[in-house]
């Protein structure tokens, strides 16, 4: 009797101890493979490099002169400033727009399958294939979108538009959101099915119309899916890379016109493109250190206060 | 419906307008690869008049496609189960049991979601090769696992937590260990969360280029996205070839999709938003 | 049933794993510690592999047979030539070279940039190379670091100048101009019988300061003024550079349209499809024009000056280092000597189609020959590789990006002059008071 207790309660306190293993594996990938060479990246801004050879340690001069040393500050304002009309205009058109589709095939439409499944085919394309491909469409000369524009007559309007700073920039945004809308309407879709049917009849029965129906019951209840997208949103917008890349060159090109902070940041690391350019390593990672800053800070702030609120609800 | 039947028209008219915009550059792209350069260049809004297939003879004398496939195959599937074995038990760790650190390691794990994980390239190539995993696929698989991790622990630990706890009760009352919960009754009860794990992770490292250019210089284990890199440098006047190169790279992703595209969508939104 | 597709997904996961230490390299052997980056300890018979790297993805048919040549010579060596993207080739080379790895032998970018390298202590000294010595001293300045010691066999000499198309020409009674007003005069002519006078771009910030390195030379006079920048006797703010920016800008109406948006490729279109009857490019655009249009009636003239001559830009291209860090220096060393042989010079020249570093290399191309020509009788240097490619950013990015600046009309030629000065400035000695 005694002997079959103590042996369950061996069992028991083994088994306790061992569910300490189950975050195991997951911490010890994620710590090795993202946190560890991230902060080891990190230390690297205290030091002084000679080219891709590491020196001497000093401090935090390499976060003094990206942000006072010229040109370093202005390249810094002037990516960091793309950065936010990156995140503004994909809230606006990717956000906005998707949110207007997830609306309308929310009130039943026909072919609502089809419709879900179009927007979100572009996800499916690697970055790279996306850049290389809107790049052939909006070449000046040869291009899809120029002739198209021939076509119809609107000749004055073609213009090499990744080749005009007034252009550029709101270009790259364009086909981000080409890109991404499939995946918001998605998420702004599930958010508005989540609504329980009972909260928009009594609306109803009360006599709300469409758009007071709209902006008094169903936004504030998809603020959940609202917040998440506009977070996502954010940290894609401010860790923009690949596209502008693909399209623009690591020099933001045309004259700094798409410079982003993640392409700022791989040109001080890698160099710029077209080769033998010099590279300096402490002040790449002064700027991975500050980027990382921006985006932890805001994205944890949203988030916080958005559970905030749920637990509110 | 109250809407006026005019403004319902209008924004059927602007969904379906958007489907068009959303595909015709993707049709264009599959248009154009059966079309000479010739042809792309005196009309390239066209569709093929004519479907020559000899852009993909010659793309496939070019570059290795079966090998960049049959790796990024490999690549995604590995990483894929590996971070949904991983994140699942992670999430039950943090959802299901209430040790003191339990809040911060689930923002130790958020972390994650913030960082962009090139930033670290230097010291991961340095750990790769210390590890002699340079040139393997196994690289890829490790870092796509670690950068999934952070966004799969969220969902299912936010899936986890609206579930119902008395099945888990019922069965350790059965005499059930933490394993066997975890394995007989966790694991079936959130596979809607799993899809979405497995959705958005697959996609990601189907997609990724950044790490298979550090990280992979054989010819024969790269992925496609970074096999096609280098044909669209070599090949950089020939549209028309290039335009068959985006269509093979795009292709293997689109069938699936076409396939089970109602689970796909689905699947990426059903554990994400209870 | 939900059990079994759990066991499934399982046994799946086993699976794939074994079957992914099957294929990931061949498990422990590839895994082995120094055998990264595809370096092969040699197999049974002994043979060593050596793994060479360079951005030119153009190439890999021509240095196919220069590696053969080299292979032939010296059984047991086999090279693996492997070219990367021309924008990458840094970040790959640079990533590896900082943990130590990286290829055997290395495409190094000429002067500063490629010294950089050097500098930190991951190239091999090759001054004890046996044939080196017949290379100048202004070829091997290109390989040459701060220390005095050589690091690079040069390659092959490079030039720039204006290509244009004969029949266009002869069609319109245009002959090759002696001074910058007959260039003018002639791009006028073309441009009236609706012609692009120039396929020019300036969406990729390289091909400007390229440009400017063929049109600056006319309006400086070539290397007089260069001596004097050098010794700081004068600098970017004299009259004599900012005419060659003002110049640039004088091109702007002969230029296609739209051509703030247009890349090389589109260049190169534009200029063998016959619709551009200029084209300032390298000598290693040669092959590439000759290859996209068979028939095109192809020719070049160097640079007339003010003064009544005329230049050729000319630097050296890349060079070819050994990685210090190699398992295989001596073999790799062997490869460097073989660079520097007539045999070596005359099949790059001959399947390359370009100028070989290798002094007294004919070619059976008039108008490679035409190049080495010139560069023999009136050279001038690529001011901004040579020895304004530090700083950082550049003076040369600083240059590319502010002429993309004026050409889009945010600034004007003496500002442009200004933002070359100020990033000159930061570094290079001369100007610093």
């Amino acid at each position: 009797m005694d002997k079959t207790r103590t042996r369950t309660l061996q069992q028991k306190s083994s088994a306790k101890w061992l569910i300490h293993l189950f975050p195991l594996p997951a911490l010890l990938v994620y710590v090795i493979f993202v946190l560890y060479p991230l902060f080891s990246a990190f230390t690297y801004s205290l030091y002084d490099w000679k080219g891709i050879a590491k020196g001497s340690f000093v401090g935090l001069q390499n976060f003094i002169m990206l942000f006072q040393q010229e040109p370093y500050n202005e390249m810094f304002a002037r990516a960091f400033g793309h950065n936010v009309i990156y995140f503004v205009g994909e809230m606006i058109v990717q956000n906005g727009i998707a949110f207007a589709l997830a609306y309308i095939i929310y009130r039943k439409i026909r072919g609502a399958e089809f419709l879900k499944a179009a927007y979100f085919l572009p996800r499916l394309l690697s970055v790279i294939i996306v850049g290389f491909l809107w790049k052939l469409i909006l070449n000046p000369n040869f291009g899809a979108l120029n002739t198209l524009l021939a076509k119809v007559g609107l000749q004055e309007w073609a213009r090499p538009w990744l080749g005009d700073p007034d252009t550029a920039l709101y270009a790259i945004i364009l086909v981000n959101s080409w890109f991404g809308i499939g995946f918001a309407v998605l998420i702004f879709l599930a958010g508005l099915q989540a609504i329980p049917e009972e909260l928009i009849e009594a609306a109803r029965l009360e006599g709300a119309g469409g758009l007071r129906l709209l902006t008094r019951i169903i936004l504030p209840l998809c603020m959940p899916s609202l917040t998440i997208m506009s977070v996502l949103t954010f940290i894609q917008a401010f860790e923009a890379f690949e596209l502008v890349y693909a399209m623009q060159g690591s020099m933001g090109e045309p004259y700094y016109s798409t410079d982003t902070l993640a392409v700022f940041f791989y040109r001080l690391t890698f160099g710029g493109a077209g080769g033998g350019d010099t590279v300096a390593i402490g002040l790449g990672s002064a700027l991975a250190v500050v980027l990382f800053a921006i985006v932890a800070s805001v994205s944890a702030l949203s988030l916080y206060v958005m559970r905030k609120r749920e637990v509110q609800h | 419906m109250k809407t006026s039947i005019a403004a319902r028209s209008l924004q059927v008219l602007f969904a379906y307008l958007f489907a068009l915009i959303a595909l015709y550059p993707i049709l264009l792209m599959i248009g154009s690869s059966f079309k000479t350069n010739q042809q792309i260049f005196a009309n390239p809004l066209s569709l093929p008049t004519s479907f020559s297939f000899k852009n993909y003879a010659e793309l496939w004398e070019a570059v290795p496609f079966a090998d960049f496939l049959w790796n990024s195959v490999i690549v995604s599937v590995a990483s894929v189960l590996l971070i949904l074995l991983f994140s699942a038990m992670a999430a039950f760790y943090i959802a299901r049991f209430s040790f003191k650190w339990n809040g911060y390691l689930y923002f130790f794990f958020l972390l994650g979601l913030m960082i962009p994980v090139k930033l670290g390239i230097v010291p991961l190539f340095l750990l790769m090769k210390k590890l002699g995993l340079l040139n393997s696929l196994w690289s890829l698989i490790l870092i796509y696992t670690g950068s999934g991790i952070p966004i799969s622990v969220f969902i299912l630990t936010g899936f986890l937590r609206t579930l119902p706890v008395q099945l888990e009760e019922a069965a350790r009352m059965d005499g059930c260990n933490n394993f066997q919960v975890f394995w007989k009754i966790l694991l079936p009860l959130v596979r809607p969360a799993l899809g979405t794990v497995m959705i958005i992770n697959f996609i990601q490292a189907w997609n990724d280029f950044f790490f298979p250019l550090i990280f992979i210089q054989k010819e024969e284990l790269k992925t496609i996205p970074v096999g096609m890199l280098s044909l669209f440098g070599e090949y950089e006047a020939n549209w028309s070839l290039l335009f068959a190169g985006l269509t093979l790279s795009a292709l293997p992703m689109i069938v699936v999709f076409l396939l089970a595209s109602k689970q796909f969508m689905e699947g990426l939104t059903a554990g994400a938003v209870k | 049933m939900k059990k079994r597709s759990l066991t499934f997904f399982l046994t799946l996961a086993l699976g794939s794993s074994l079957l992914l230490s099957a294929c990931g390299g061949n498990g422990s052997d590839t895994a082995a510690p120094g055998t990264d980056q595809g370096k092969q300890a040699g197999d049974s018979k002994g043979e060593v592999v050596l793994q060479m790297h360079s951005w030119r993805v153009e190439d890999v048919a021509g240095y196919e047979k220069v590696i053969k040549a080299f292979e032939e010579e010296n059984p047991g060596i086999k090279i693996e030539f492997k070219p990367f993207k021309a924008t990458e080739y840094n970040t790959i080379l640079n990533t590896a070279l900082q943990s130590d790895s990286g290829p055997d032998i290395m495409q190094l970018r000429p002067y500063g940039a490629g010294m950089a390298l050097a500098e930190a202590g991951y190239l091999e000294p090759l001054d004890s190379v046996k044939g080196l010595d017949v290379f100048s001293k202004e070829s091997l300045a290109a390989a040459t670091g701060k220390d005095g010691k050589v690091y690079g066999v040069p390659l092959s000499l490079n030039t720039t100048q204006i290509y244009y198309n004969k029949k266009i020409f002869d069609q319109y009674g245009l002959k090759e101009p002696k001074s910058w007003d007959e260039l003018i005069a002639i791009a006028k002519t073309l441009k009236e019988k609706g012609i692009t006078p120039f396929a020019f771009g300036s969406k990729e910030g390289w091909l400007l300061s390229l440009s400017h390195g063929v049109i600056g030379p006319g309006a400086y006079n070539g290397s007089a003024f260069v001596d004097k920048v050098l010794k700081g006797e004068t600098n970017f703010l004299s009259p004599e550079f900012q005419k060659s920016i003002e110049r640039m800008k004088e091109l702007t109406p002969y230029f296609p349209d739209n051509f703030t948006g247009l890349e090389l490729t589109d260049l190169r279109t534009l200029f063998t499809a016959e619709k551009a009857a200029m084209f300032i490019n390298g000598s290693f655009e040669l092959e590439g024009l000759r290859k996209a249009n068979p028939d095109l009636q192809l020719d070049f003239f160097p640079m007339p000056t003010d003064d009544g001559k005329f230049v050729i830009t000319t630097w050296v291209d890349g060079s070819y280092g050994v990685n210090a860090k190699s398992k295989h220096k001596a073999e790799a060393l062997k490869f460097m000597e073989f660079m520097t042989t007539k045999k070596f010079g005359e099949t790059f020249a001959n399947s390359l189609m370009r100028i070989s570093a290798v002094p007294d290399v004919k070619t059976e191309d008039p108008l490679i020959n035409k190049m080495a020509d010139l560069i023999s009788t009136s050279p001038t240097p690529y001011l901004m590789v040579v020895n304004f490619n530090e700083g950082n950013p550049t003076t040369k990015q600083t240059l590319e990006t502010a002429l993309q600046g004026m050409y889009l009309g945010q600034l004007t030629p003496e500002q442009v002059a200004q933002e070359v000065q100020k990033s000159a400035e930061t570094w290079f000695a001369p100007f610093k008071k």
